[in-house]
């Protein structure tokens, strides 16, 4: 029996020592894709060698989920939230959740892409658009579209039920007139699905098992760059924005490094990581990655955010009502 | 006694009574009630059972031909056979679905390769409610198989012989003899994978989920991880019918398998058809088989994990290791997953045996209605779908534990606690085997030389069972280290397993890094079932199931 007890304590010692030693840690939630979130975590350990960062993904929805769960068991995790839209973020800070900092390198961003408290930054613009298979028949230009019968069965989109920037593009496209929800009951007569997050429409569109998707940005046009069959397409009537905000937990452990964590993303060494990964940075004066239009030509639909805000279990409950349980 | 006793109440009894009475509160409240009776619950249901029972013929048929062929037959390559057939159930089910979804439809690079893949939009068959009946079906094959060969082990020669001595023709052998004989294992075999099927979260949730097809268990999932603690009443509602559904098959087992007593035929060697010039075919239909239900999805796993981008065929110009570089040497998440998987897995395989050991003495040693109620107690959460198990966990210990106010949710600690409950039975049974075959006269002779109880533990006992013991911490730890659908719901930061790391790859659109992991996972289960393999001349007969 003793070997097998003072195994079983030192299996339990270790354990208690790694859960021990996260408190040290900077811990991050966010949404953004595995090999992102690596490499932001990469260049911010580089540039504090002090600070080690455990972070966890999972699509906007589960992420928060997740953080809530924690919360209303007395135990928050996270430290700091990098996760898809402002929407989300004005929910937490109005529920409190939130610490106010102030960054110095906010002055170099316009005033609109910050809460003005200091709750919350926006660190990038990531639009939605159409991704096709280059095999495909139509070349898709505009939404309607993929409400064409050339399209019937071949259009798959991202569910607002687990992706943040999918809630924020429909709730987006559902307040543009010409297209609305009705739009969106088109699409859903016309067989398109929706389900999962941006991974999945990527994945079904570069592979061919889908031909037309609505998707993130440098998704796709990252993943043209690495030799697969698609293009992206900034349809001719907008296409909706999220602006990936970071926002610090007013519960965090941690509190200096995570507003290290802020600064270094606002930095215009951040933002030059977040180019090199593909995304459109936030900040003035950076340049858009290769593949990209010129920042003026792409035309942003508006959205109201005190709506979104507002309406979201409505908005959702009307999506999944479309278009099934998911 | 009373250390097991309480461990067991702690492990089985609370969970499931706290999981009981939020379903009860639920129902009489009518706050959780409402769910039972909305149009996405009555389609999981529909859902569920379609593919459970679906799921089932396949594995009978599967099943039913191998532990045949197997246990009857003198076709060569048996214990290989055996070995491989068994393969299916050891992998985690969201490796094998995503295996079979980079073996299919447009998307696969294997096909893609050979060129053979479907036109453009052609749509992913698997991505159905038959492609999820089919890999359940092949999932759980391996429960059949070893169901149906336990009764057929026990048919003797001597009692074929003397049928066919007196005239049978082979087909009556078969029809009045193996069939009688083969059919209580059929029931079970069929029980225990409809059971299996309808827990199963792995395949409905990579299969179900992007064409939007919900069965119990995913939609538990995604209403959990969509809409957080808000929905505990509901969750629990769902559960309970899960538990129901669950326990009804369960029950159906047990008839079967307490069915009729067939110890009349005298004992002898094992039955063994010759099938002549038909041997070659029979060994060729089951290794074609295998080669499509086993070889196929993994070198499809293998293909799909070496290219550089989606939609891109695979040949020497294309291949890259860049998605094993990634995962080994960039991801951190692959390291942490790695760690806890490996921690979490061996500290319930060797923490285990501190339950399983006074247990199974006590269970071997002292028979009787207590004994009858711990054994059903500690089968309770093991036949139980993991989704279940899982929810009574989080329920229990949502809130800080009374009197010490430390909480367990949201650390690694809720998921071993949990993982201690699902495995208990997996590691009672090989001590439990150990214990029985022990001639009871070599603890008596201690006895009577005057030695104590944990005299005779140490001296006697422990080191007779030592060799079942290992084989249980083995057993333990390679279906901990797979585990998905408990720490799917219970996981947080920095508690990741390889399963979760697996499952959220493939969500983040990642699928060549969740396969090339999903491959790493394949090449360690295969590795662990070989060591098995290698003890087995030490270990007591029917700890290792492809054995007989």
């Amino acid at each position: 029996m003793k070997p097998l007890l003072s195994a079983i304590t030192a299996a339990l010692v270790a354990g208690l020592l790694s859960t021990a030693a996260y408190a040290e840690n900077l811990i991050l939630y966010t949404s953004q894709p595995n090999e992102d979130a690596q490499a932001t975590v990469d260049g911010f350990e580089a540039a504090h060698p002090g600070v080690e960062v455990e972070w966890v993904r999972e699509g906007t929805t589960k992420i928060m989920a997740k953080l809530m769960a924690e919360i209303e068991a007395g135990n928050p995790v996270a430290d700091v939230l990098l996760i898809a839209d402002t929407v989300t973020m004005q929910r937490l800070k109005e529920a409190g959740e939130l610490l106010a900092y102030k960054s110095p390198e906010a002055a170099a961003y316009d005033a609109a892409l910050h809460d003005a408290d200091g709750a919350y930054y926006s660190t990038k613009m990531i639009t939605t658009g159409i991704i096709y298979n280059t095999s495909a028949p139509m070349k898709a230009t505009g939404w309607q579209d993929l409400a064409k019968p050339q399209a019937k069965g071949l259009v798959t989109m991202p569910s607002p039920l687990t992706s943040g920037a999918a809630l924020i593009h429909a709730q987006t496209l559902a307040g543009i007139s010409g297209l609305g929800w009705d739009f969106y009951k088109a699409l859903a007569e016309n067989g398109a699905t929706a389900a999962g997050g941006n991974g999945g429409v990527l994945k079904a569109v570069a592979t061919g098992e889908k031909a037309y998707g609505m998707v993130v940005d440098f998704m796709a046009i990252r993943e043209k760059a690495r030799g697969a069959p698609v293009e992206f397409v900034f349809p001719a009537e907008g296409v909706s924005a999220v602006t990936e905000p970071v926002g610090i937990l007013k519960t965090a452990k941690n509190a200096e490094a995570a507003k290290q964590f802020v600064d270094f993303l606002l930095s215009e060494e951040g933002q030059k990581l977040a180019v090199k990964m593909g995304y459109i940075p936030a900040r003035e004066g950076v340049a858009l990655p290769e593949g990209y239009p010129a920042r003026e030509t792409i035309k942003v639909l508006p959205v109201d955010a005190a709506a979104a805000v507002k309406n979201s279990e409505a908005d959702l409950k009307t999506f999944s009502g479309i278009f099934g349980t998911n | 006694m009373p250390f097991v006793l309480g461990a067991v109440f702690l492990l089985s009894v609370l969970p499931l009574i706290r999981l009981g009475w939020a379903g009860f509160s639920g129902l009489t409240e009518g706050e959780g009630a409402q769910v039972l009776f909305e149009p996405a619950t009555f389609a999981a249901l529909r859902n569920t059972l379609l593919t459970a029972a679906g799921g089932t013929g396949v594995s009978l048929v599967l099943g039913a031909l191998f532990a045949f062929a197997v246990a009857l037959t003198d076709i060569r390559g048996k214990l290989i056979l055996s070995f491989a057939f068994m393969l299916p159930m050891m992998i985690p089910p969201q490796v094998t679905a995503l295996a079979w979804v980079e073996m299919s439809g447009p998307a696969s690079p294997l096909l893609k390769t050979l060129g053979l893949a479907p036109p453009l939009g052609s749509p992913q068959p698997l991505y159905s409610l038959s492609g999820i009946a089919l890999l359940l079906g092949v999932q759980h094959a391996p429960l059949v198989f070893l169901a149906v060969k336990a009764g057929l082990a026990a048919i003797p020669r001597d009692g074929v012989e003397a049928a066919r001595l007196s005239g049978a023709s082979p087909f009556r052998v078969f029809r009045d003899i193996v069939l009688p004989l083969g059919v209580p294992g059929l029931v079970a075999g069929a029980a225990i994978a409809f059971v299996s099927g309808i827990g199963n979260f792995g395949i409905p949730a990579i299969l179900g989920i992007p064409a939007s097809i919900e069965t119990l268990p995913t939609l538990i999932f995604s209403r959990l991880a969509s809409f957080g603690a808000a929905t505990f009443g509901e969750i629990a509602m769902l559960s309970t019918l899960i538990a129901l559904i669950s326990a009804s098959g369960l029950l159906l087992q047990q008839r079967a398998l307490a069915g009729r007593d067939y110890r009349l035929i005298l004992s002898g060697a094992s039955a063994a058809f010759s099938l002549g010039r038909l041997r070659i075919v029979a060994e060729a239909l089951l290794w074609v088989i295998l080669a499509l239900v086993l070889a196929a999805p993994l070198l499809a796993l293998v293909a799909s994990s070496l290219v550089p981008a989606y939609g891109v065929p695979l040949n020497f110009e294309t291949i890259s290791l860049k998605a094993y570089g990634e995962i080994l040497f960039r991801q951190s998440v692959t390291l942490t997953a790695l760690g806890n998987s490996l921690f979490l897995a061996s500290a319930a395989a060797i923490g285990l045996l501190a339950i399983t050991v006074p247990a199974g003495y006590l269970l071997t040693r002292r028979r009787g209605a207590l004994a009858n109620f711990l054994a059903i107690l500690i089968e309770i959460p093991y036949a139980l779908p993991g989704i279940v198990l899982a929810v009574a966990f989080i329920l229990t210990f949502a809130a800080p534990l009374p009197l010490i106010g430390l909480s367990l949710y949201g650390t690694i600690w809720i998921i071993l606690v949990a993982y201690f409950s699902s495995f208990l039975a997996v590691s009672l049974k090989p001590v439990m085997s150990a214990f029985l075959q022990m001639d009871p006269s070599l603890e008596e002779a201690a006895r009577l030389a005057g030695a104590g109880f944990f005299h005779r533990m140490r001296d006697v006992l422990l080191p007779l069972v030592a060799p079942a013991a290992g084989a249980s911490v083995i057993l333990v730890f390679l279906i901990a280290a797979n585990e998905l659908t408990v720490s799917a719901l219970l996981w947080s930061a920095g508690t990741q397993t390889l399963g979760v790391a697996i499952f959220n790859l493939d969500d983040s659109g990642s699928s060549d890094l969740a396969s090339a992991l999903s491959v790493l996972v394949v090449i360690l289960v295969i590795a662990l079932m070989a060591a098995l393999e290698y003890f087995a001349k030490y270990l007591p007969e029917g700890v290792l199931p492809w054995r007989n």
